[in-house]
């Protein structure tokens, strides 16, 4: 048992993964993390030693798909017959209820794999029926409950009597509704059709990723070799590095006398002086698929000779997604993160960093 | 050019050293004029009213401070986050006037609070 004064310094646990490898190698599993991590809410691209963004790069987001907010959306919908085929199982199809928090209320997600995910509090999961296990953030007792539906699989195909019973918990049992974010990825017209079919039925706004984007004048920068990304000799450390990155996220200054009243925060070390920097962010909700394009491009950067080693790549997930990177549950303790981090080096070596709160498995 | 490497992959456990807060004072009678030190020095008063002296004298920094809708992030080594918190939590009035904190995000990673998809909102709506 922890003494009072233990347990005022106690904290939630936080997981930090750090992976380098090679872009060219065959073995390389950036396309895997990328294409598993389901919802993702904002990107960040920094570029030391860059003024103006790229005509590909900026080509790139702009084309980045529309997604689209679908107001009180019955959840038997993403099972209707009409749907599944075009839209579910073709896959590059995402859906996230929208404020639903993970830790308060239900919350369903739809991933690309054709997995439906249910996330309910104890009331709902025994009203619905449905089968499904407990969270395996619950404290002591059993709060909350995760319905996984495999919409790809044979026994949920329309007309069996599994796929009956689960369509007729959801329709007539305990008729969920929610609010919802839709993307998709690839545009091919029948499931154009389908999508624009569904969403007549209901009230919904179509919108794009918000695009901002800021030089930063004279700032300094963190010093990164490729071979050491635990920042033992020659680069600074994943901590201070991912700390750094957020600083100039937020505007933070990193110049602060080591006996300031208000701050001492600085640019970890060993670090240069840049001229200026660019960064550019997107929000919305966002395909991994237009992530991915997004990465290959960024690598490309480096095609031509540049004056900076390294660039980087921020991708924040949604903090109350059931889900983190596949099915791997995800919850909302003190916070929400799970976001990843490609640096993009010149010799197509990349380090990635994903990290994860309390409530999440260890990143693949 | 730098020979490609092979894979490496570490996985840090409770590594990081500091907490992060995103924060916001919400006055009774609307916004004052006050001054990121003035910010800083209402925290640390909370603090040693609730733990005194020695329980309060551990270092957080403000990291930033907007003026306009006061709010502030800030910085706590991992033993200071649960007091810090509580104080936050508790602190009612500054110079007389009722006031209170909102905590609006915490993290252990920085750039998390740059990312925060509750924030994501549309037309009409009230969330948060």
């Amino acid at each position: 048992n922890a003494t009072p004064r233990r347990q005022l310094e106690k904290c939630p646990r936080s997981l930090l993964v750090c992976e380098k490898s090679n872009f060219l190698n065959e073995k390389s599993r950036h396309d895997i993390h990328v294409s598993k991590h389901n919802f993702n809410y904002k990107i960040s691209v920094l570029i030391p030693e860059c003024g103006i963004l790229p005509a590909n790069i900026s080509s790139v987001i702009h084309s980045f798909s529309p997604y689209y907010l679908v107001r009180d959306l019955p959840v038997y919908q993403l099972l209707e017959e009409t749907f599944l085929e075009p839209l579910v199982k073709k896959g590059n199809f995402y859906a996230l209820s929208y404020n639903t928090k993970i830790d308060e209320d239900n919350a369903i997600a739809l991933l690309s794999s054709g997995q439906l995910i249910l996330s309910l509090d104890k009331d709902t999961y025994e009203q619905l029926g449905l089968e499904g296990r407990p969270s395996l953030y619950n404290h002591k007792k059993a709060m909350r409950f995760v319905v996984t539906l495999d919409l790809t699989d044979k026994s949920l195909t329309p007309g069996t009597k599994r796929y009956q019973r689960v369509l007729s918990s959801l329709k007539d049992r305990l008729p969920l509704r929610y609010d919802f974010l839709f993307t998709k990825y690839n545009t091919g017209s029948d499931e154009d059709q389908t999508l624009n079919k569904l969403l007549s039925q209901y009230s919904y706004e179509e919108h794009k990723p918000a695009f901002s984007q800021h030089t930063l004048k004279n700032m300094p920068c963190p010093t990164l070799y490729p071979s050491d990304i635990q920042g033992k000799t020659l680069s600074c450390d994943p901590h201070h590095f991912l700390e750094w990155l957020g600083a100039v996220n937020l505007d933070i200054s990193c110049e602060n006398a080591a006996d300031s009243f208000l701050s001492t925060y600085v640019c970890p070390e060993p670090q240069s002086s840049v001229s200026q920097a660019l960064l550019c962010t997107v929000t919305g909700f966002i395909s991994p698929e237009n992530v991915f394009v997004l990465l290959q491009e960024l690598r490309q950067y480096f095609d031509e000779p540049k004056f900076t080693p390294w660039i980087s790549l921020t991708v924040h997930g949604f903090m109350d997604s059931p889900v983190s990177w596949g099915a791997t549950e995800h919850g909302f303790l003190k916070g929400g993160e799970n976001l990843y981090n490609f640096v993009c080096f010149k010799n197509q070596d990349y380090w990635l960093h994903m990290a994860t709160g309390a409530q999440d498995g260890c990143p693949p | 050019m730098e020979e490609p490497s092979k894979f490496e992959r570490y996985v840090y456990k409770n590594d990081s050293v500091y907490h992060y807060m995103k924060i916001s004072l919400v006055l009774e009678n609307g916004n004052k004029y006050i001054t990121d030190a003035q910010f800083k020095q209402l925290i640390t008063c909370g603090l040693k009213d609730l733990y005194g002296e020695v329980g309060a004298s551990f270092p957080f920094d403000l990291l930033k401070f907007d003026q306009n809708e006061l709010t502030g992030i800030l910085r706590v080594y991992n033993s200071g986050l649960v007091k810090l918190w509580s104080a936050l939590t508790l602190l009612g009035s500054y110079q007389n006037e009722a006031c209170a904190f909102r905590v609006m995000q915490v993290s252990p990673f920085l750039l998390a609070l740059s990312g925060n998809s509750r924030e994501l909102q549309f037309g009409d709506q009230l969330t948060l």
